[in-house]
């Protein structure tokens, strides 16, 4: 009896390490802690990943990521790198921004940086109060970085190809959890097909999970139902999903994060590009100052102005877009750029 | 009294209570009609019905699977919560073999051929996993004794990490294209019924086992010598024993019918949803299916009918979001559990799991 309780915790035991990670040695030494989504999730969590990756090995640090299973994970995975003494740990994503800050007060002497998420003086925050003027320099949070983008950009440039490539004049997303950087894709998605075509008819669902392709998949097959024909997947594999439901009812689709092309080849053939946020650049540019000593604790912004964030190639749709639906997208992209078209996002 | 008179009261009582059931379930219906017109203003027309029933059914499939698993099983005195594990293994290793064997079938014959071949030997070895992981379940429980709840969350928690390494490893990413996922089958005649044809008869094969399933099990349960013994050794088990019945045979041979059918749930997630794999993909819906077992008090159709409330639910809840999005987003997201609380407690009444349930029987 005793026996095969210490053999079903043995196997515990063993599931559980299947599922960690380990490693050590006395050079700089990074943590990347990912989302639920996991560092396969041929999107953001990836990318941030390959960011780490590139600086650590062309910088000569050692690296490792901690993926969590959910959220009452965030804290812990921190915790663990924190005692073994890395010195930098990047937290990816919005949903992790609480136990950044929490964590970042506690470990004063690491670096942090948090993607997807910025702070600002709030009342009864756990962040940072509304006494402080602002809460990196003196809310405490001196050691975070917060990396951003204005997805909102991206998402208009995606909108005004999705409008202009819409027969039925009806585009539609399958969005992830209602957090900020995927309402901020989703308003612009929107605002984009309006401003290439002001009749156009918008539909948006979001579903509360980013790892449910099959919600994602049926939630695109209803507003399929509803004549869209242009799906932008912005949920991680939740997203992912409603590409999958473009791809079956032959329609186009639009990635997100990442060149989905590259990352995604069951739904290569339909996607018309991808609204890309450049992670991996903002991370290694991240750890870039880290090295030469200029990182700086407050917000960061990638936008389309400095390359942060932008369209990927068309890759195999590149003859099927009109030659005038790509004018109007370089038109909306200059715009945006030099501030005369605003993508209509409010925070 | 004769002892046919009693019969007749008995089946006129239990006719009653079934038509009082359905109405029950009728009433809820109507009253989620109306609620959902005051909230999207009858902009849901003919299509719109029957896309959001038909998807109804499909959502359902899964959660139903892992209700019917739990009815075999604690039907027969084993609780089973390690469903959730057994249908998320089952959901890889139908997805890796689906991929690997439409490349190698795809060398001797033509594509669709290999890809409908492929497809339905990962459904095979995708539950002959689950089929594994019941065992493990039904040693540990009914030959150790362990409490079976500790053995299924053990099941649950390996399924995570052994999916989560074999993905890392072998899934996540230089994959090559798969044969995609069961075309649907149109039953001929059939789906040309208005309304309940597009519903009912234009599905994935997953669904159409699911709903035959149901049948069967409640035929299994209720009419044959197999049925009545797994009641039996469910209920009271000393006293089958006492009559003959071999407790522990009978309860491993459902706690392993029990792992193909939640397999069945699991196949559902990468051979009819979706054409893709990704860590932790199945949600908790093994859990919403043992839900669906209580709601049905145990009983193949009344958790049928659980899986298809919560079904419902979600394809209400994109129905809603698509002509509401002014609505945050949360509200029509509560939509599925709110339903389940509503009819939870309007239609019924309490719910009592067979007496031995979750209890490991010791011969004397």
């Amino acid at each position: 009896m005793k026996k095969v309780n210490l053999l079903l915790v043995l196997v515990m035991i063993a599931a559980l390490a299947l599922s960690a990670c380990g490693g050590g040695s006395s050079k700089l030494k990074i943590g990347l802690v990912t989302d639920v989504g996991g560092v396969n999730d041929k999107s953001f969590n990836q990318s941030a990943w390959a960011g780490v990756e590139k600086a650590a090995k062309e910088f000569g640090w050692d690296a490792q990521y901690i993926e969590s299973k959910q959220p009452t994970d965030y804290e812990k995975n921190i915790d663990q790198f924190a005692t073994e003494n890395y010195d930098v740990i990047v937290t990816v994503g919005f949903m992790m921004g609480d136990a950044t800050a929490a964590k970042a007060k506690q470990y004063p002497k690491i670096k942090f940086a948090i993607i997807d998420n910025a702070y600002f003086p709030t009342k009864d925050s756990k962040a940072c109060d509304d006494t402080a003027k602002d809460c990196y320099a003196d809310g405490g949070l001196k050691n975070v970085t917060s990396l951003m983008f204005q997805e909102d950009q991206v998402g208009f440039l995606a909108g005004v190809l999705a409008g202009g490539m819409s027969k039925t004049g009806t585009i539609c997303s399958v969005a992830g959890m209602e957090i900020p950087p995927v309402v901020r894709f989703v308003v612009g998605y929107q605002n984009g097909a309006k401003w290439i075509k002001p009749e156009t008819n918008t539909l948006n669902v979001y579903v509360p999970s980013f790892i449910d392709p099959a919600k994602g998949k049926e939630t695109g097959v209803s507003m399929i139902g509803q004549g869209c024909d242009v799906i932008f997947g912005v949920g991680g594999n939740t997203g992912n999903g409603g590409l999958l439901a473009a791809k079956e009812a032959g329609l186009m689709g639009i990635g997100v994060d990442v060149d989905q092309y590259l990352t995604y080849a069951e739904v290569k053939d339909i996607l018309l590009t991808s609204a890309a946020k450049n992670v991996d650049v903002a991370v290694y540019e991240y750890l870039k100052t880290v090295k030469s000593g200029a990182v700086k604790a407050g917000i960061n912004t990638a936008n389309v102005q400095n390359g942060g964030v932008g369209l990927a190639p068309y890759h195999d749709m590149d003859s099927k877009i009109p030659a005038e639906v790509k004018t109007k997208v370089d038109e909306a992209l200059k715009g945006l750029k030099d501030g005369s078209i605003k993508t209509g996002y409010q925070p | 009294m004769d002892t046919s008179i009693r019969k007749d009261r008995l089946l006129s009582q239990k006719w009653l209570r079934t038509l009082i059931n359905l109405g029950g379930v009728l009433l809820a219906l109507v009253i989620a009609w109306e609620l959902l017109n005051l909230v999207i203003g009858r902009q849901c027309d003919g299509k719109c019905i029957t896309d959001t029933l038909s998807q109804m059914l499909r959502v359902a499939t899964p959660i139903a699977f892992a209700a019917f698993c739990g009815v075999v099983c604690e039907r027969a005195g084993v609780v089973d919560i390690g469903i959730e594990g057994k249908m998320l293994t089952a959901a890889m290793v139908a997805y890796a073999v689906n991929l690997f064997s439409y490349q190698w079938l795809q060398s001797m014959m033509e594509a669709s051929a290999a890809g409908t071949l492929s497809r339905w030997l990962a459904l095979l070895v995708g539950i002959l996993a689950a089929l594994l992981l019941a065992l493990l379940h039904a040693v540990s429980s009914i030959r150790f004794k362990i409490d079976q709840i500790i053995s299924g969350t053990v099941i649950n928690i390996l399924a995570l990490g052994v999916t989560g390494y074999f993905y890392r490893q072998f899934l996540a990413e230089n994959l090559p294209a798969g044969p995609g996922t069961f075309p649907k089958i149109v039953i001929p005649f059939l789906a040309d019924i208005p309304v309940l044809g597009p519903i009912l008869f234009r599905q994935q094969p997953l669904t159409y086992i699911m709903i035959l399933l149901a049948f069967l099990l409640h035929y299994v349960l209720f009419y044959t010598p197999w049925g009545l013994r797994t009641r039996a050794v469910g209920e009271h088990p000393r006293a089958a024993d006492t009559l003959g019945i071999d407790v522990l045979k009978m309860r491993y041979t459902n706690v392993l019918i029990g792992g193909l059918i939640a397999g069945l749930g699991g196949v559902w997630f990468t051979l009819e949803a979706v054409d893709v794999f990704n860590p932790m993909m199945t949600n908790g819906l093994g859990f919403i299916g043992l839900a669906a077992m209580i709601f049905g008090k145990w009983m193949p159709f009344g958790a049928l009918i659980g899986a298809l409330i919560f079904g419902l639910g979600n394809s209400l809840t994109t129905t809603v979001s698509i002509y509401r999005p002014d609505l945050p987003s949360q509200i029509p997201q509560m939509l599925p559990y709110l339903l389940t609380i509503a009819v939870l407690t309007g239609v019924v009444g309490r719910a009592a799991p067979p007496a031995a349930d979750g209890q490991a029987y010791e011969k004397q």
